[in-house]
């Protein structure tokens, strides 16, 4: 999929939300965001360092900066969740074993999973999945969280508990965070600054705050996106189809 | 001008209605895809002008009369052609998913007979159901036609370029795999060495007993199909000769080969597949972990080490089944077999037999591993990467020994 003419920029310890309707490459560039897909044109700059351009692909030191939340969880099935909290800690660093198991307890702690440790992926419900997946993301301290869809598949109140995390780790860790997503419940609970993407123009529409974009826009897209209806739909209920 | 006042009418009634008049609640469930029974309809058609022809239908049109009603409208309007055709819906109390279809294929084929079909007096509850359908859009589409098989010239060219792909995701992987490997024998103590001893006991003595069994087999066959020919010329001894060279130099490592490809190959392929459909190979990739060094070095080296072992079990006990025939079914003694085996099968023969099986190794992990990367989808998916990773695995097997044979056959010659 090819998306055109985007570019945002991200402020230090926000939350910013991308959404968009189903096949609009919210997808697409969440993969290039994070470096899961080679980019031909543009450019993803952290910190004022260009992390990824076209034939430039993240290094290991820049991937260290970002932490990502799958939409499967992604958790590595035959580990325990306590195994899958301290595989990038075993991997990426020189902790010693100690000093990992205590990170593992307390980030383990941070999204409510504590006791949990033993536990293999198949046996968590869908809700504590995603947050042991969160707690692996956090585990090596990212700078940015990326989330990819994180209430897809999940209940409205495991959802809403899901968001109070997120809200917790923005506030207290100060970790930037960005998540890719089309539930307006969530982004109207979690984010400061929104973009949208348009399905058809493969490109951002609005950016603002959520309840701006909701109360003070004036694109149609937009409205009928944070109003729930599709536009050019309006005259569907009228029943004059075609010569019938 | 007689035609202008024709009116016919055409009626079919199935049992008779079981209650009374539709309720407001029934009513407002009319779009509700629910057969009833004991429901009829009516169809009235009458010429209003001279172009255009008014069918009335009156009652339910649903699952059990839809197929009735069909005829009934196309009747009309092949009586009419070029007309504009009217149907009347204003009767109409209950119209399913089979009513409303049935008003689709009408609208069809009077495009067809160059009509122009309209509905009018629409219902409100049954103008919503129908409104969800753009007729126009669908008229023309075949969707439950089998799909168009493609040519054999398509298909040739379409199996070529799946083969030129395959080739050159096979040659980019083993490129990677190798780099990998590199880096791991460059820095041992980075070697996932917990994982590697659970792969090799996964493939190698998960599969003992399924090796012993088919090499002992596959000894003591080859020792009673000999049997048959040497004793024709009082050389039963010599079974001794075929048993050892045949199971040490080729049938040995072949076999055991193909035994892994069909466990541990298939299994890779199933295992990393899942990994990628489940986000696991992208977890990895955000975790700046190099996935090829991280999934398919110890699987390769697991392989490597395990096929071989398993080749001189399989050696073994493929020598002792001949062993066991000639015992029985050829009046030789152990020790007389075995001191022919000894003066007979050399150790190179052993050597050539093992080094195969690491080639075979290599080659049943690196192709199980890229099977699994290719995967994309689900679990049809992976389903079709396992398939793939055991037969290509076999294909690939089976040409490499070949090589080997030739091989072998002209360093012997020089």
């Amino acid at each position: 999929m090819v998306i055109e003419n985007v570019s945002f920029d991200v402020l230090e310890g926000e939350v910013f939300a991308i959404l968009g309707r189903s096949g609009c490459g919210k997808s697409t560039l969440f993969k290039a965001m994070t470096g899961l897909l080679a980019i031909r044109n543009g450019e993803v700059v952290i910190e004022d360092e260009v992390v990824a351009s076209a034939g430039k692909a993240f290094s290991e030191e820049a991937l260290k900066r970002i932490g990502i939340l799958f939409q499967s969880g992604a958790l590595f099935s035959s580990m325990t969740v306590a195994e899958n909290v301290a595989f990038p800690l075993r991997q990426r660093t020189t902790l010693s074993e100690p000093i990992i198991e205590q990170v593992v307890t307390l980030k383990l702690a941070e999204v409510g999973l504590a006791g949990k440790e033993r536990f293999l992926p198949a046996e968590l419900s869908g809700g504590m999945q995603k947050r042991a997946a969160l707690a692996r993301a956090m585990s090596l301290d990212p700078r940015i969280l990326f989330f990819d869809e994180p209430s897809s598949g999940l209940d409205p109140i495991t959802s809403a508990e899901l968001d109070r995390t997120i809200c917790t780790i923005n506030q207290t860790l100060g970790t930037t965070i960005v998540i890719v997503t089309h539930e307006l419940a969530s982004i109207f609970a979690v984010a400061d600054r929104v973009v949208l993407l348009d399905a058809g123009e493969k490109t951002i529409i609005a950016e603002g705050s959520p309840a701006e974009l909701r109360d003070l826009s004036q694109d149609e897209r937009v409205r009928d996106f944070f109003h729930r209806v599709p536009a050019g739909d309006e005259g569907r209920a009228a029943g004059d189809r075609g010569a019938l | 001008m007689k035609r202008f006042k024709e009116m016919f009418r055409f009626r079919w009634r199935t049992r008779a209605p079981r209650g009374e008049a539709t309720s407001a609640a029934e009513q407002r469930a009319l779009v509700a895809p629910t057969i009833r029974e004991g429901a009829d309809f009516s169809i009235t058609a009458e010429a209003k002008t001279f172009d255009e022809v008014r069918i009335s239908i009156s009652g339910k049109i649903f699952m059990e009369n839809a197929q009735l009603v069909l005829p009934a409208l196309l009747s009309v309007m092949e009586a009419h052609p070029l007309e504009n055709t009217v149907i009347d819906l204003a009767g109409v109390e209950y119209l399913d998913s089979s009513g409303a279809a049935v008003l689709m294929e009408a609208h069809r084929r009077a495009s067809r007979l160059n009509n122009v079909l309209r509905l009018s007096n629409v219902p409100s509850a049954i103008r919503t159901f129908l409104g969800m359908v753009d007729f126009e859009q669908f008229k023309d589409l075949g969707i439950l036609e089998p799909r168009e098989e493609p040519g054999v010239m398509v298909q040739i060219g379409d199996g070529a370029l799946e083969l030129s792909r395959d080739a050159r995701d096979m040659v980019t992987f083993i490129g990677a795999t190798v780099v990998a490997l590199l880096q791991d024998f460059s820095r041992p103590r980075k070697i996932r060495w917990d994982r590697l001893w659970k792969l090799l006991a996964q493939s190698g003595f998960d599969a003992v007993p399924i090796v012993t069994l088919l090499s002992f087999l596959m000894g003591a066959i080859l020792a009673f199909q000999s049997a048959i020919q040497f004793r024709k010329f009082g050389a039963n001894i010599f079974v001794a000769d075929l048993v050892s060279v045949a199971i040490c130099l080729e049938m040995g490592p072949l076999l055991t080969s193909l035994i892994v490809a069909g466990r541990s190959g298939a299994a890779y392929a199933a295992h990393i597949g899942t990994m990628q459909v489940n986000e696991e190979v992208d977890a990895l990739r955000a975790l700046a972990i190099d996935p090829i060094r991280f999934l398919v070095s110890p699987r390769l080296i697991a392989c490597a080490i395990a096929l071989p072992c398993l080749t001189v079990f399989a050696d073994l006990v493929g020598v002792l089944g001949g062993c066991v025939v000639a015992t029985f079914s050829l009046d030789l003694t152990p020790q007389a077999f075995f001191n022919q085996v000894h003066k007979v099968l050399e150790v190179s023969d052993i050597a050539k037999g093992l080094i195969k099986s690491v080639v075979f190794g290599v080659e049943i992990a690196v192709i199980g591993c890229m099977k699994g990367f290719q995967v994309r989808g689900g679990a049809e998916s992976v389903g079709h990467a396992t398939t793939s990773a055991v037969v290509t695995g076999i294909f690939v097997l089976t040409v490499t020994d070949a090589i080997f044979a030739i091989l072998y056959y002209y360093l012997a010659v020089l």
